[in-house]
């Protein structure tokens, strides 16, 4: 390690130009006769569209399906055996299935005149029967979403090692039905879109709030029928993404469309209300666990049924599918469990599209496993520690080839939750009357940086294949390093440098990371699935050897050795007698080629590495999250009094935004476990539509997280480590619902939902209450 | 139209607008101060707090029209503000920013609470935080960026009077 | 999100813009601080031929002690009275109230008039108004007058305000110092509205009790006298007591609304008793 290198907590290169509002988002780009967009989207759930009229004068500034001839309707593929998918269309055709579903799309030249415009086009919907939820999408007879199917059920997958053995062992059965609402996942910058055809270049641009730059460039492509060479995608600062910015918008179709035809710039800016409505998309799940466990509470075998309220359509390229295939590959967790049995269904319904949220699905397949967990501990009368202890994979085991067959790479569970509960026994809590105080836990286990053979098992276009990165030697012998993930928000332009700074021991300020924007950088599948550090850092990396190797053998001509003979130290090139560094090797090749023999000079200084975990394998990480809860059992609040998460992502490059990371992951996790959700009425209406409804949990809401790591290397990738951008969201649904459920022993109360709302905590209160006021009238 | 006159930043500026315009477009589209971000334009995010008359107040929320008059500074105009000065460094030093487009509100409404609050405890910064959120952070750096500006300010009082 | 078109005054008098009003033939509002205003026409759902804006009336900013009671400007803003710029006779009680409002940056330009004219459901000024005993100073063609707060409130973003009047000041009668409140709020998470609030005072020195619940379930801030005489008298009143007196007021509440309705009560006259 040096003080620069992989493993030192350097401050961001990122943050002067935050710092002084000097970043560029993009609601900052303005071009010369853009037109800003106002859509106009269906009122209702589900509807024929009879007709649209538009305003007489409205003639290139009001767009419907039907003015968009030739644009190809993206669709998402799935190798899974009979799923049903029909991906977004960019505008409704015939007919509406979601609230927020665009109808028309109005121009102007700003936006508050393209609303006026947008209030003025009135669209003739004739009504259709609604299926807002599970239930009523699967009941006998239920309205149907999509006709030609014959069905809801849009995707189904069954899988079973055999369980019968383990449970016929099994001395207690558990069952619970666990539900996690439909959640907003809330960017503070919203999408956005901004194109413009650049005639020079014969380059149509599109500006795109995006966490991959080239997958949205393969989908314009498909829709637009045009070469790659021809578009341009660059994404400019993004004001977070969390998934919502790893999928095509329908918007961003309709926008390239647009300034390809009107020739001119044309922008869309997603604002909060549009976000809440039309982009509440993300988390909703049922589980139905059945956990077959011996009088210990170790658990023998797992039987789930898991149904996803997936909305009406496949969003591209992960399809609806993707949240039941992630859950149901990783719902056994950190636990050595020998029989699992899963049955998954993928529901469509009359809501937004369900898509990758920062953990896609493992929130969810978490909060059901690890509530499961802590109801066998009740039922087998232990303390929930001691059973999780009982059944997670022990650090001997490893690598451990889990029941769903997923290889778990490294670490020691057993020792990061021991480690969690110790930090969270050391501070206590005064209960009250009005104060229930509870703890809870929860282990995970995660797949990161998502393997190639994975993604071609399910079959999406989203292939990551080798990630690719260039090194572009300066002739001062600064750096340029290009890649095509896209940090936002995750410091990649400091880690990145970082890394090269490692391999090369060239100062980070003479390095500058280039991210985001087709036209510069090697292709990728962008920033998703915890993957940068582990896929682009080890591509840096690799770039880095090249350029170091091509550095060692100037200076081994310079000093007359061979390159075997020279080292690279702290930017020193050091030969037997002599050293020079790796500025002067680079002024060398760019403007003394003179000195250098043909073979040294043909190739330069500019370089591209590629590079994928050995053998294609993925490192998980791990983490043990404990919360400390108060409840006050009459009004149904809670309040986290204490949170800690142990995780081990393997090396860290750079402690300090891995902390940023968990703890970022982690207050999204509690917004999950008690405060976001949008509902929606029987008729497929949002109710939260605002942050009057939809409540984002601020500073107020969220304890000092306090965080401790392991450091387990991984054996497959390089400097041993692992993602870590989404795990801190995984836990808290699950180690704040086992702690309320904790402080709520006396009641006798058991909450198997989240958010955790005051409703629902006091409903869950009722029902016990109800329980013992029943069997106290059947005693009697 | 109606016309607008204020000063931004230390400059005067006059301006004829539409009366719907509201302060934070006028800010980023009139006079191109892109540093005050818009997240949800209805006055529950924080991201577009400004510095109006020496008080954080939500620029989405206010209307142009309504600042005839009024000093307003934006992230943009910190630069020789000895408190936001000593933010940035602190925020720096404790990751308090991730992607950044919630920043400038939150060294808008830092400031106000160094500058309101002697000894504030924890609790009470994150009590004042409560209408500015940040997705990224998970709000530790925010508070202890906050808290350990004002532990220099307290020092530096302490100091000051122990010369006197 | 951005507003729809509107024309735009802005008077320097109460008089100019009472007039103004009258002008705008029920087509013109008041803007205040346009806490909740600017919201809602960004939202477009709420609409106004001419916005008249009052933030240049400096009359509506003073403060005057009258003795005993004090008549606060309408354009005060909930901020001053947190900080207690305006003078405290209410045992801190408005600064208790109006530090729980929304934020600090919302606080700087939401003013107490304009929150009482809004009149939503769920505000805290309404509910601690009637809980002191407020009256309203309007102001329309016609002069002045004065309505008791009950009066003013009448409905769910509904007050007795006629469309060419608008509200100048509130007259609050001073606390005396051994006079006790409590303000309970329950609520979802900082700075939201209250899903359930009670406020209690009990000013035995000058004879007066006010026990006023509010929330949206509740259909805004409504007093509750059933529930004064136990306070009065320094007694507890029982759960079932304060159930029918919520369930009187509003018969639909659910288990839920009313369990929270009546914890926030039950521990704000305990509050005041104790």
């Amino acid at each position: 390690m040096t003080d620069t290198g992989v493993g030192a907590s350097l401050p961001r290169k990122e943050d002067d130009r935050f710092l002084h509002g000097r970043g560029r988002y993009l609601a900052d780009i303005e071009m010369p006769r853009m037109l800003d967009v106002a859509f106009v989207r269906s009122p209702l759930a589900h509807a024929e569209i009879v007709g649209i009229e538009k305003p007489e004068e409205a003639g290139e500034r009001v767009f419907t399906a039907r003015d968009m001839d030739g644009v190809v309707p993206i669709r998402p593929t799935s190798n899974v055996a009979g799923h049903r998918i029909v991906g977004s269309p960019p505008m409704a055709f015939d007919r509406v299935r979601f609230v927020g579903e665009i109808i028309a799309t109005c121009l102007a030249p700003n936006r508050a005149q393209a609303e006026d415009l947008a209030e003025r086009v009135v669209p003739d919907l004739k009504e259709l029967p609604v299926v807002a939820s599970i239930d009523a999408a699967m009941a006998e007879g239920a309205p149907l979403v999509h006709a030609d199917w014959g069905t809801n059920l849009s995707m189904e997958t069954r899988f079973d090692s055999g369980i019968e053995e383990q449970v016929a062992r099994a001395t207690v059965q558990v069952t619970r039905t666990l539900d996690m609402a439909r959640q907003a996942m809330v960017p503070l910058e919203g999408k956005g879109a901004l194109a413009h055809y650049d005639a020079r270049d014969g380059q149509l641009v599109v500006y795109s709030s995006t966490q991959s730059p080239h997958m949205i460039r393969n989908a314009l492509c498909q829709c637009l029928g045009l070469q790659q060479r021809q578009i341009r995608v660059v994404a400019p600062d993004v004001g977070g993404g969390f998934g919502y910015k790893a999928i095509l918008h329908p918007e961003e179709v309709i926008v390239a469309w647009l300034a390809l035809r009107l020739k001119r710039p044309v922008r869309w800016l997603e604002d909060r209300f549009e976000h809440l409505t039309a982009g509440a998309n993300a988390r909703q799940h049922r589980y139905r666990m059945t956990a077959h466990a011996d009088d210990r509470g170790r658990i023998l075998a797992l039987d789930a049924v898991l149904t996803t309220d997936a909305g009406a359509y496949s969003i591209w390229p992960h399809t609806n599918g993707f949240d039941a295939i992630q859950a149901s590959g990783i719902l056994t967790g950190p636990y050595d469990i020998g029989g699992y049995r899963v049955r998954t269904m993928t529901v469509a319904t009359n809501k937004p599209p369900l898509s990758p949220y920062r953990a896609v699905a493992r929130p969810g397949a978490c909060f059901a496993m690890e509530t499961l967990v802590d109801a066998v501990a009740r039922a087998v009368g232990r303390d929930p520690v001691e059973v999780r202890l009982e059944n997670l994979v022990p650090a001997a085991a490893m690598p451990y080839k889990a029941i769903t067959g997923k290889e778990y790479d490294s670490g020691d569970y057993p020792a990061s939750l021991r480690r969690a509960r110790a930090m969270v026994d050391a501070v206590s809590a005064d209960a009250g009357p009005d104060r229930l105080i509870g703890t809870g836990y929860a282990v995970y286990t995660e797949h990161t940086a998502v393997s190639t053979a994975t993604i071609s098992q399910i079959g999406v276009q989203m292939m990551p294949g080798f990630e690719q990165a260039a090194a572009l030697m300066q002739p001062d012998g600064s750096l340029e390093i290009r890649v095509g993930v896209q940090s936002h928000g995750q410091g990649m332009e400091t880690t990145l440098a970082q890394i090269a700074s490692e391999v090369l021991g060239i100062d980070p300020q003479r390095v500058s990371v280039r991210h985001g924007d087709t036209a510069l950088s090697p292709y990728s599948t962008g920033t998703y699935a915890s993957r940068a550090i582990v896929m682009t850092g080890g591509a840096v990396a690799a770039a880095a050897d090249k350029l170091a190797f091509k550095l060692r053998e100037i200076a081994a001509h310079m000093m007359q050795c061979t390159a075997d003979d020279v080292r690279l130290e702290a930017g020193e090139l050091v030969g037997p007698g002599a050293s020079m560094t790796i500025e002067e090797a680079a002024v060398i090749w760019h403007f003394r080629p003179f000195d250098l023999p043909e073979e040294l000079l043909r190739d330069g200084l500019e370089v591209t590495g590629g590079y994928r975990p050995d053998g294609d394998r993925a490192p998980f990480a791990y983490a043990a999250h404990a919360a400390r809860v108060a409840v006050d059992p009459e009004l149904g609040t809670v309040e986290v009094l204490d949170y800690v998460a142990v995780d081990d992502c393997g090396t860290r490059v750079n402690p300090m935004i891995v902390d940023g990371q968990v703890l970022g992951g982690v207050a999204q996790g509690i917004g999950t476990a008690l405060f976001e959700e949008v509902p929606f009425d029987d008729q497929g209406q949002p109710l939260a539509t605002t942050f009057g409804d939809y409540s984002v949990p601020a500073a107020s809401e969220i304890p000092m997280i306090r965080l401790d790591h392991m450091e387990t290397r991984s054996p497959y990738t390089r400097f041993g480590v692992k993602g870590v951008g989404e795990g801190g969201a995984i836990a808290p649904p699950a180690a704040v619902v086992n702690a309320i459920n904790d402080a709520l022993r006396s009641t006798g109360a058991e909450l198997c939902a989240v958010p955790a709302t005051p409703r629902r905590v006091l409903q869950a209160i009722f029902d016990a209450q109800d329980r013992a006021a029943g069997k106290k009238e059947a005693a009697r | 139209m109606t016309t607008l006159s204020l000063t931004v930043n230390g400059e005067p500026v006059r301006a004829e607008i539409d009366p719907r315009l509201s302060l934070a477009d006028f800010l980023r589209e009139n006079l191109a101060l892109k540093g005050t971000h818009l997240g949800c334009e209805h006055g529950a995010c924080g991201a577009c707090t400004v510095v109006v008359d020496d008080m954080p107040m939500r620029s989405c929320i206010t209307l142009a029209a309504s600042c005839e008059g009024v000093r307003v500074t934006t992230v943009e105009g910190f630069d020789d503000d000895p408190v936001v000065t000593r933010l940035r460094q602190a925020f720096r030093d404790e990751h308090a920013l991730q992607c950044g487009y919630c920043t400038p509100g939150m060294l808008a409404t830092a400031r106000d609470i160094v500058l309101r609050h002697d000894r504030p405890d924890t609790e009470q910064i994150r009590a004042e935080l409560a209408g500015c959120i940040c997705r990224c952070t998970g709000y530790r750096g925010i508070v202890r960026a906050i808290a350990r500006v004002i532990e220099t300010k307290s020092q530096a009082t302490a100091a000051k009077a122990g010369t006197t | 999100m951005k507003a729809p078109a509107f024309a735009y005054l802005r008077p320097v008098s109460i008089a100019e813009a009472v007039a103004a009003l009258a002008e705008g033939a029920g087509g013109a509002r008041i803007l205040a601080g346009g806490q909740s205003l600017v919201p809602m026409l960004n939202l477009r759902v709420a609409f106004a031929e001419t916005l008249v804006d009052i933030g240049a009336i400096a009359d509506l900013r003073a403060v005057s002690d009258e003795g005993e009671t004090v008549l606060i400007g309408a354009g005060v803003t909930h901020a001053t009275l947190e900080d207690g710029a305006s003078g405290d006779h209410w045992c801190g009680m408005l600064a208790f109230v109006a530090r729980d409002i929304a934020y600090r940056a919302v606080r700087n330009r939401g003013t107490l008039g304009g929150s009482l004219c809004h009149a939503d459901p769920a505000a805290d000024w309404p509910v601690a108004m009637m809980a002191l005993g407020a009256t309203v100073q309007l102001a329309g063609p016609d002069g002045e007058r004065a309505l008791a707060s009950e009066d003013f409130s009448v409905d769910v973003f509904t007050t007795a305000l006629e469309e060419d009047e608008m509200l100048t000041g509130i007259r609050l009668p001073k606390l005396s110092p051994s006079a006790r409140w409590s303000y309970r709020k329950m609520r979802k998470k900082a700075g939201a509205f209250g899903e359930a609030i009670a406020a209690v005072v009990h000013d035995p020195a000058r004879g007066f009790t006010r026990v006023v619940a509010g929330s949206s379930a509740v259909g805004g801030p409504c007093r509750l006298e059933a529930l004064e005489g136990a306070v009065a008298s320094g007694s507890l009143a029982a759960e079932a007591t304060i159930r029918a007196a919520l369930a009187e007021r509003e018969p639909d509440l659910d288990r839920y609304e009313m369990q929270i309705h009546a914890t926030c009560l039950r521990r704000a006259m305990k509050e005041v008793s104790s």
